[in-house]
């Protein structure tokens, strides 16, 4: 009877794991395959959802978008965090503490909220950052309309969510270099940027890739932010110009009563994650055995 | 030792069952004593909220437990995901927008004839009840209020632009849309200003209400957005106007600021809108007058309140519903909020025709609304009305954002209707 207690003691997870977790996953594989209204009635069509997908270019500009806030939110928030980090490292800092601490107050505020405000700052008529630039003669930039400038603000707010969450994992890493090894470095001659580039980048290598790899699969699936900027309406504006992935599924599934149509972009997102998470573990195996 | 590490196991996983069953169990729920709870979903704008309470007041076996889901779209959504589910509320609001998509599929809601609608039918305008009535015949749902047609403008504004400001004389201005957008070409020559808030709103959305039909023929598979020369009308009076629009999106922060101040002159607004406005921008009180919209009369809005097939008391929810949309309470919601009833009794009673606005410096607004309502021509809406209005009001958008060109921005949109109706 033993032997049976660690899977009783485990069981919670793999139950509820099991129930809100794989059943949706593979009831999904299935729903894809059928029109399926999910008020109405079911019929059974094959793969054609998949080559409906792959033809509409509804599709093609969701992952685009998704693509482009991805990189445009992922890129400058690990670098921001990895500096942060190291300024959060400094041990001269006074009250370290209360900075680290107060770098999880984004991620801990309602996304709505942070929405809210940041729509409000980046508005066109009478936001502050278009206040500002109009102090330089720039603009007024109307970032919910352009497709460049209305990335640039669903990543501003992906990156404000998220950086203090890195921050602090790169800190944490930070802390457990040993300090003989920039020692060692500061003997050798090594001035604090090629310590940085030498000592503390490599050493952080494990946990830069697992952010990394984090932030991908977050990436992939922002959804709040562009449903809460996309108002009225799913659409993620008027040209489907900052629609993601998960917003297109959204509003295919529970907008239009298309669930076969968007578990088929689920499933075909639920690829893309497993396909890049795949390339991730690749590329960071090799990267480790470099050494 | 043995023993408690087997109790703790069994615990644990008890823990997790119990946590499932619980999720199962939620809902329903009606309390020991007797008492009944009704769930009633509802959103924004609706202005219910005292009916809620006196009905609360005066039925005291009925406990109301009303959830507001925000906006239409939300509303629809979640209702959507539980109705999926099994589930629903005992009254669900469906905004006008979604009920052509709702109730092509009437199982999911209870055939209202079967607890005495037929009774009560004939209190409502004529085609506002077809709105609630399913291919089948069943009646889904039993109508709100009624949107009707009128202009919103700015007295203030218009003076200083050196227009009439006398609703009378403003409505003169404009038997056209063409006539239209020439005030609004010189209302921008005096003032640098757009005088409408922006064409999708107050163009599109007027234009295209005001034919005989819309995006449908006379049933579901008779689509005929790509012919109805209304529609086309609509559409390209929206690109013409878009010079004397201040680009302000509706329902956005700029167009709630824009109200207030004065970034625009002239809104389309149905009955329901004049609440919206008045509550956006108290400050500018009677600053605002009512005049008559262009050419034809059109219905732009309202809900119906539907029973879903779940629902644990219907009956209880009917006499709800029959009583909160009695020709009495729609005429307490149209006073308390504006939102024009649908029960055409009242239209020629003292408390319609004598209802003046002060926020709209004391304009007739109940004998104008009746006037505009009375002379609506019914539309067919079919279930993918909202998805095909989306499309192509996208594209209007999208022009008018200088995002897409005018040349061949309609055929741009008919690309976009039959992608969206494919996928």
């Amino acid at each position: 009877m033993d032997a049976a207690a660690p899977y009783a003691y485990i069981a919670p997870f793999f139950v509820i794991f099991a129930v809100f977790g794989l059943f949706p996953t593979l009831f999904t594989f299935y729903v894809a395959l059928f029109d399926w209204n999910p008020i109405g009635g079911q019929t059974f069509i094959g793969l054609k959802n998949f080559t409906d997908l792959f033809s509409d270019e509804r599709f093609w500009n969701a992952l685009r978008n998704t693509f482009s806030i991805w990189v445009l939110s992922t890129v400058p928030q690990l670098i921001l965090a990895l500096f942060l980090a190291q300024l959060l490292n400094n041990v001269r800092l006074k009250f370290a503490n209360l900075f680290r601490m107060s770098m999880l107050v984004p991620y801990i505020t309602s996304v709505v909220a942070t929405t809210i405000v940041f729509a409000s700052l980046f508005g066109r008529d009478y936001g502050l950052i278009n206040g500002a630039l109009g102090l330089f003669g720039v603009g007024p930039i109307d970032f919910k309309a352009d497709t460049l400038a209305s990335h640039i603000l669903v990543s501003t707010m992906v990156l404000w969510r998220w950086f203090g969450y890195n921050t602090l994992i790169y800190l944490a890493a930070l802390q457990a270099i040993p300090k003989d090894v920039y020692e060692a470095a500061a003997i050798d001659g090594a001035g604090g940027f090629k310590q940085f580039i030498f000592v503390t980048i490599p050493s952080l290598r494990p946990v830069i890739i697992f952010t990394v790899v984090v932030s991908t699969i977050g990436g992939l699936q922002v959804f709040t932010e562009p449903l809460l900027l996309s108002s009225p309406g799913l659409t993620g504006g008027a040209g489907r110009q900052y629609q993601t992935l998960t917003l297109f599924l959204y509003e295919q599934g529970f907008g239009n009563f298309q669930f076969g149509y968007g578990s088929a972009i689920g499933v075909t997102l639920f690829l893309l994650i497993v396909a890049f998470s795949v390339i991730n573990f690749l590329l960071s195996r090799r990267i480790s055995s470099d050494d | 030792m043995k023993a408690k590490k087997k109790i703790t196991a069994i615990l644990a996983g008890g823990a997790a069952l119990a946590l499932l069953a619980g999720c199962a169990s939620a809902g329903g729920g009606d309390q020991a004593d007797g008492k009944i709870t009704l769930n009633v979903w509802t959103f924004g704008g609706m202005g219910l909220d005292e009916a809620f309470a006196q009905y609360q007041e005066e039925n005291p076996n009925i406990t109301l437990k009303v959830t507001n889901a925000g906006g239409a779209d939300e509303q629809a959504q979640s209702l959507t995901t539980a109705l999926a589910g099994g589930k629903g509320p005992d009254v669900a609001a469906i905004e006008i927008g979604y009920m052509a998509q709702f109730k092509a599929q009437p199982q999911n809601f209870i055939d209202l004839n079967t607890l005495g609608a037929e009774d009560i039918k004939d209190s409502f305008l004529d085609w506002r009840w077809e709105q609630g009535v399913a291919a089948n015949g069943a009646v889904v749902g039993i109508p709100t209020d009624v949107g009707g047609l009128a202009m919103a403008y700015r007295t203030d504004l218009f003076a200083a632009a050196g227009l009439p400001t006398d609703r009378d004389e403003v409505s003169a201005l404009w038997p056209t849309w063409d006539d239209f957008i020439k005030v609004g070409e010189d209302y921008k020559a005096a003032t640098g200003k757009g005088m409408v808030d922006n064409v999708s709103n107050s163009i599109y959305n007027a234009v295209v209400r005001q034919g005989d039909e819309m995006y449908y023929g006379n049933d579901e598979t008779d689509l005929v957005y790509d012919k109805n020369k209304q529609v086309r009308k609509a559409f390209d009076l929206a690109l013409d106007a878009v010079p004397i629009s201040s680009r302000t999106g509706s329902f956005s922060e700029e167009w709630n600021a824009g109200m207030n101040n004065g970034d625009f002159a002239v809104l389309a607004a149905p009955a329901w809108m004049t609440t919206y406005i008045s509550q956006q921008a108290p400050s500018t009180t009677g600053k605002w007058d009512v005049a008559a919209v262009p050419e034809d009369a059109g219905n732009w809005g309202g809900s119906q309140l539907t029973i879903p097939a779940k629902s644990a008391h219907p009956e209880e929810a009917f006499a709800f519903i029959q009583w909160l949309m009695s020709p009495e309470q729609q005429l307490a919601i149209f006073q308390a909020h504006g939102n024009f009833p649908s029960t055409p009794e009242l239209y020629d009673s003292a408390d319609i025709q004598d209802f003046t606005s002060e926020f709209f410096s004391d304009a007739p607004v109940g004998p104008i609304y009746a006037k505009s309502v009375k002379a609506i021509k019914p539309i067919y809406e079919g279930p993918q009305q909202r998805i095909i209005d989306t499309a192509i009001q996208n594209v209007i958008n999208q022009v008018e954002n200088g995002e897409e060109p005018a040349a061949g921005a309609w055929d741009a949109a008919l690309k976009n209707v039959t992608t969206a109706l494919k996928g």
